[in-house]
């Protein structure tokens, strides 16, 4: 299991991050090469991400779904489980987001298994955190 | 031995003109160390007795690079990948832009190596490079230049969020048979 912390500020006021970190069309593809494939309830999706590693690339298909909502705190967690396209691998999280004015918090943990995990733990990890901070970058225009 | 006087000129079906780059980064396991063949490229060799009046010129396709291997990486290049590592080299790195070398300086080195000096344009600049030119008995020709890509402005290629790297040096070599 490999957890990481994060933040994010986009000057924007807390119902407007609250609204839009639950709302799994516009969040999804905040995430580089992820993408909303179907839209199977109000808080679960059908999505795909696509990991570029130099000229070949992994894909991972699977759900987002929002297990856990605090209307009042801005607390949130999503459930991701998802398995790799064509191979044996599977890359699960919980992220757990913080909405503040401004800004967020994210907590990420991950499982990761398969051809990706067999790089090495630390691999994981600077690959996820670059994910996840690239992701932060793209929360500011959301 | 030393080249004889005479002018030469070289492309694809006298020589190889081959890159190769080495990967790094913590993920760098998942990558490969490339050879890749430039397949459109010309060059002339003019050598004198006097080998200050000796000159080298070379002109190349950015567009004409080729994938012939990749090693090292998790799993074997297919086709498919060489044709997307062919198209960023394309996109992203040279951008089909114009590659000329030509020889300031000529001088004879032990065994007959001529030893050559001159500047480089890549990728939109102009920049000093040097190498040293062999000949064989048999009339094997070889050299080896290394090339810091980011000296060119060229920004090394890049993956997995910066984990995996295209290593800045790359080798450019020539290996052939001088055209009788």
């Amino acid at each position: 299991m490999v957890e990481l912390d994060h933040s994010f500020q986009n000057g924007k006021p807390e119902d407007y991050n609250w609204d839009a970190i639950l709302d799994l069309d516009r969040l999804i593809p905040c995430v580089q090469g992820g993408r909303v494939v179907e839209r199977t309830s109000p808080t679960e999706a059908k999505a795909e991400i696509k990991v570029k590693m130099g000229a070949m690339s992994m894909t991972f298909a699977g759900t987002v779904e929002v297990v856990e909502r605090d209307d009042a705190s801005h607390q949130a967690k999503l459930k991701i489980k998802s398995r790799e396209v064509g191979g044996q691998g599977h890359a699960n999280a919980d992220v757990s987001f913080g909405v503040s004015n401004g800004g967020g918090t994210i907590h990420t943990a991950a499982q990761i298994t398969g051809k990706a995990a067999s790089m090495g733990e630390g691999v994981v990890v600077s690959v996820l955190d670059g994910l996840i901070k690239d992701f932060t970058q793209r929360l500011q225009s959301i | 031995m030393a080249i004889a006087p005479g002018h030469y000129t070289l492309g694809p079906d006298d020589a190889t003109l081959t890159v190769r780059t080495g990967k790094g980064g913590a993920a760098s396991k998942a990558g490969h160390n490339l050879r890749i063949e430039v397949t459109s490229w010309r060059a002339t060799l003019d050598v004198a007795e006097d080998p200050a009046q000796t000159a080298m010129a070379l002109t190349a396709d950015a567009r004409s690079l080729r994938v012939r291997e990749g090693t090292g990486g998790m799993q074997a290049l297919d086709d498919d990948d060489m044709r997307n590592i062919e198209q960023t080299i394309d996109d992203e790195v040279l951008e089909g832009s114009a590659i000329e070398f030509s020889s300031r300086r000529v001088e004879r080195g032990p065994n007959g190596t001529l030893c050559v000096e001159g500047d480089l344009a890549l990728a939109g600049t102009r920049r000093p490079v040097a190498f040293d030119l062999t000949a064989g008995d048999d009339g094997r020709l070889s050299a080896t230049a290394r090339i810091k890509q980011t000296d060119w402005g060229i920004k090394p290629y890049s993956a997995l969020f910066g984990t995996l790297k295209v290593v800045d040096e790359v080798d450019v070599e020539i290996e052939g048979t001088l055209p009788g």
